[in-house]
């Protein structure tokens, strides 16, 4: 080869070799750019925690104290709140995460009557506006004129599951849809029966599909207002007992709580992580 | 040989059964209070009655037909604009994550801990008329001397991408985690770049993850109405305000059910015709 | 007329479909004048109950740490344990959430809950016979209500209600934003505070106000005051000048200076804290509301009414409105109903006593007026300041 063309081959060498140093981490940048983006928000409300307010409104600030942290629960009424959100969250999503991988894997892998219809059925209740939503699900309940319902934590569980399984199907499909069926085929080949090739090879599979199931739904029954609002009877729930500490000024220990459940759900996910290297170190020494 | 169970058997609906059993009790039931009330007639004063009141439908029809057209257009646009900015964070945190993949999955839900009305009051500062996003934009004649960001449809549309995010990012990721990294690798050897790699492989793959994001995302915001409500003006209001307004306001519940009902018919025409654009196989599986 | 009362509440009832028509019921109805008790219906069992379940606005009644003082004063005092639940939070929703039982004749287990009186649901409550009559022997201290209060409209004998507190509306400026915004005029039709301005979406707020800047009389609307007033508040709306119409959340876009001027509630300028922002009465004149006490359907008539009667005392109400700051007492620094809270209200918290926004001069709430009920209810005018606020 001349000197020229060698010379015109390492210049594209290189050339091609910063684009891709260049494209590998434009992604970074822009996903981090992006969580900045996503967190933005959640910085602020950080900052506010430790907000003294000027009044009774937390919205502009004023001076920095520990206060708000110290006395998290100085706010009547703002801790059982936080609680009981909290468990209806951790039951409705483990609840509906798994009804709703149930009737994903029906829908996927059987041909079977009804499922279109089924199919439609769960995409009626994302469609359905949250207000008549909660009112027709109260209608319900006072209806059943043989039970006398007692509004409150059940009635709440009942509503979060019923809006929670429809996210739980449509994420979980989405892996389904796309699974390589070859692996189990290869399982049962090789001697497993059903239930053990589910066990070993699917579920692992499908593992982050369902912890994404869940996470999406412990966020919408976290955060979930209007439908909530309907079937509560007088308990209160974290969302509402914000929407109604708006109206004279949510506190800053608002704040504080929506920061700590963060920073606990974080540090619980980094412990698991750290975990796994200890695991993965064992496991190659 | 069939990959797939063409069972007549039991187990599809025994996989079924738990979960539809309690949509059916839970939903369904409730659906058809709602359809009850929403041909009836009358007023809170002096009470409602059953009397096949096609007008609730026809009314709510010609009288909001706007807020009708611009909930779709508001949910299309925020559900596109959902996509484009989940897609490279979905595919970066399935194809780079490695050990930190959940972690990272855990921060895109994090803003729903602290309440909607929290983080809306916090974007709401950032996005203040003085603030520096605004004051930037101007410098920048992105916006004129005395535009505003707030209280805009450009805010509405924002604010539902900005709550719909992990509605798009999550599906997205669990579908771009499954596939394997080596068929990307063959592909790149295959074709001359890694644009037509990625278009080519990665991105057909990934449909599924597409297709569930979009729907998780456009359905529900479609209906919604809070980010109408806080961050526009009244001409910016969806139906879902509408909707709001006649059950709370106006106590009209016929009203109310009535419209939920066209909405929800909108919302299933759209996804029927979203389904025959991309294949139904990618919306309900290939077993069908 | 209490028979005929009666026999009315008994026949809205039937037509309802509720429960509970009893035999009995209908003798007390139709016939004798067979009650005991001097208010013509059947008497009240004149009982404590262990519980009082409460029902309230959220952060709306005196706080220490997280306890409120005032109700475990009246624990210790009464015995009455008292179930304090805040979740109210909008006159609208509320009321939307208890229709469905009450329209079926059942309870809703709570004794005591307060809606407010330029919303329509307080008169809709009353209209419907949700609610139960109070047990005026049990409150002697209803004669320490204030005079103005003594014959609102929804209620001329304060037979259902018993208010709790109240608040104006008025405008409040940024006055590093804008010159003194004090007049209707200057808030809707000002070009310098285009798109700068907000207005309450409370239809009793915003059509008093206006109408008072037309000269119009709210507490007695007719066809033609209120299509002034609209078209007045619609012509601002078309022509950009309201950024947006606002519950109480034009308090954070008040504060952060993206407003200049905005309709608003008396507590809530109080509360901001910062004293660039200030809060008048519009000089036609401003709108007075009233949140107040209801006893639903199913309640405990006589320990909702001992309650009621408790907080009707001038020490009590002074304590739970000004609060103490030498015991760490917050108040709730709304207007109070009681003759002489305020009086009280000196020896515990000497500031709130004097600030005009707790304890407004009779100059002041001479010009506050309280939106017609019958207004409230037209579902005319409610259909057009629907469509109005909601595009």
């Amino acid at each position: 080869m001349s000197t020229v063309a060698v010379e015109r081959a390492t210049r594209t060498n290189v050339l091609s070799k910063v684009w891709t140093f260049v494209k590998h981490h434009i992604l970074t940048v822009y996903s981090i750019l992006f969580f900045v983006y996503l967190l933005l928000p959640i910085a602020v409300v950080v900052v506010f925690s430790f907000n003294n307010p000027p009044g009774k409104f937390n919205y502009t600030w004023n001076e920095f104290t520990w206060d708000n942290w110290l006395h998290w629960d100085a706010v009547p009424g703002i801790r059982s709140s936080i609680v009981l959100s909290l468990q209806i969250a951790l039951i409705a999503s483990i609840v509906a995460t798994a009804l709703g991988t149930l009737i994903a894997l029906a829908l996927v892998r059987y041909g079977f009557r009804g499922r279109a219809t089924t199919n439609i059925l769960i995409f009626l209740p994302l469609s359905t506006p949250e207000i008549v939503l909660g009112a027709s699900l109260l209608t319900l309940f006072l209806n059943i004129s043989f039970i006398r319902v007692q509004f409150g934590f059940w009635t709440i569980l009942i509503a979060h599951i019923m809006f929670c399984i429809s996210f739980a199907v449509v994420t979980v499909k989405a892996r389904l849809v796309g699974f390589d069926r070859h692996l189990e085929e290869a399982a049962m080949d090789l001697g497993a029966n059903e239930w053990t090739t589910f066990q070993k090879v699917t579920l692992p599979l499908i593992a982050p599909a369902i912890l994404a199931a869940l996470l999406l739904c412990f966020a919408i029954s976290i955060d979930d207002f209007v439908v909530t609002y309907f079937n509560s009877g007088s308990e209160v729930t974290f969302p509402l007992f914000v929407w109604g500490a708006a109206r004279i000024g949510a506190p800053p220990q608002v704040n504080v709580i929506g920061t700590a459940i963060f920073l606990i759900a974080v540090t619980l996910m980094l412990i698991n992580v750290l975990v796994q290297m200890r695991r993965e170190k064992r496991g190659l020494a | 040989m069939s990959l797939f169970h063409r069972h007549r058997g039991l187990t599809p609906y025994l996989l079924l059964a738990p979960g539809v059993l309690f949509l059916t009790v839970f939903f369904l039931v409730p659906l058809g209070f709602l359809a009850y009330q929403s041909l009836e007639s009358g007023n809170i004063d002096f009470g409602y009655t059953f009397t096949w009141a096609w007008s609730n439908y026809s009314d709510a029809l010609h009288n909001y037909r706007a807020q009708f057209i611009r909930s779709i257009t508001y949910a299309g646009i925020a559900t596109l604009l959902a996509l484009v900015i989940s897609y490279p964070v979905a595919y970066w945190i399935a194809f780079r994550g490695g050990r930190w993949k959940n972690l990272l999955l855990l921060f895109i839900v994090a803003p729903f801990f602290v309440t909607y009305l929290i983080r809306t009051l916090a974007w709401e500062t950032i996005l203040s008329d003085n603030g520096f996003v605004v004051n930037t934009l101007q410098t920048l004649h992105v916006l004129g001397p005395s535009g505003r960001l707030l209280a805009t449809s450009t805010a509405v549309v924002t604010g539902i991408t900005y709550n719909f995010l992990p509605f798009m990012a999550l599906p997205l990721y669990v579908s771009l985690e499954q596939i394997d990294g080596r068929m990307i690798e063959a592909a790149e050897d295959l074709y001359a770049s890694k644009l037509q790699a990625f278009l080519r492989v990665t991105f057909p793959l990934s449909l599924p993850g597409v297709v569930a994001g979009t729907l998780l995302t456009f359905i529900p915001a479609a209906g919604d109405f809070i980010n109408a409500q806080l961050l526009g003006s009244p001409d910016n209001h969806m139906i879902g305000n509408v909707i709001q307004s006649k059950f709370l306001e106006l106590t009209d519940y016929p009203a109310a059910a009535a419209m939920s009902f066209i909405l929800m018919a909108g919302i299933l025409i759209a996804v029927f015709l979203y389904a025959r654009l991309v294949g139904t196989e990618q919306l309900t599986g290939t077993a069908g | 007329m209490t028979q005929e009362l009666t026999r009315r509440q008994l026949l809205e009832r039937a037509a309802m479909g509720g429960a509970a028509i009893t035999f009995p019921g209908i003798l007390a109805a139709c016939g004798s004048s067979g009650s005991k008790a001097s208010g013509g219906t059947t008497s009240v069992e004149q009982k404590l109950a262990k519980t009082l379940n409460f029902s309230n606005w959220t952060l709306y009644i005196d706080t220490k740490g997280s306890a409120h003082p005032s109700l475990d004063a009246f624990q210790k005092k009464t015995g009455v344990h008292v179930n304090y639940v805040e979740d109210i939070n909008d006159n609208a929703s509320f009321f939307g959430k208890i229709q469905g039982p009450l329209s079926r004749g059942q309870s809703i287990d709570r004794d005591i809950i307060v809606l407010t009186d330029n919303d329509r649901y307080l008169s809709l409550m009353i209209k419907k016979g949700w609610a139960e009559k109070l047990d005026k022997s049990a409150i002697p201290n209803f004669k320490n209500l204030v005079d103005v209060q003594k014959h609102p409209n929804f209620d001329p004998d304060r037979e259902y209600s018993l208010p709790w507190q109240s608040g104006m509306s008025g405008i409040a400026y940024n006055d590093t934003l804008t010159d003194p915004v004090l007049s209707v005029d200057d808030l809707l039709e000002n070009p310098k505070l285009k798109g700068k301005i907000t207005v309450l979406n409370s239809m009793g707020d915003a059509m008093t106000i206006v109408m008072l800047a037309n000269g119009d009389d709210p507490t007695n609307v007719t066809d033609k005051s209120w299509n002034a007033a609209f078209k007045r508040i619609q012509t601002a709306v078309n022509n950009k000048q309201i950024r947006q119409f606002t519950g109480n959340d034009y308090a954070p876009i008040l504060a952060r200076g993206d407003l200049s001027a905005a309709m608003s509630w008396s507590g809530d300028i109080a509360q901001l804290g910062n004293k660039n922002i200030h809060w008048n009465v519009p000089e036609a004149g401003g709108a007075l509301w009233t949140d107040n006490m209801l006893i639903p359907k199913g309640g405990n008539i006589y320990t909702a009414s001992v309650y009621m009667n408790y907080v009707y005392d001038p020490k009590v109400q002074g304590l739970m409105t000004a609060g103490d700051p030498k015991r760490k007492i917050v108040g709730i620094y709304y207007i109070p109903p009681v003759k002489g809270a305020g009086e009280a209200a000196k020896q515990f918290n000497p500031s709130a006593a004097n600030n005009p926004l707790i304890f407004p001069t009779a100059k002041t709430l001479s010009k506050v007026k309280i939106f017609d009920s019958k207004a409230l209810n037209n579902q005319k005018y409610l259909e057009q300041w629907q469509n109005l606020i909601s595009g």
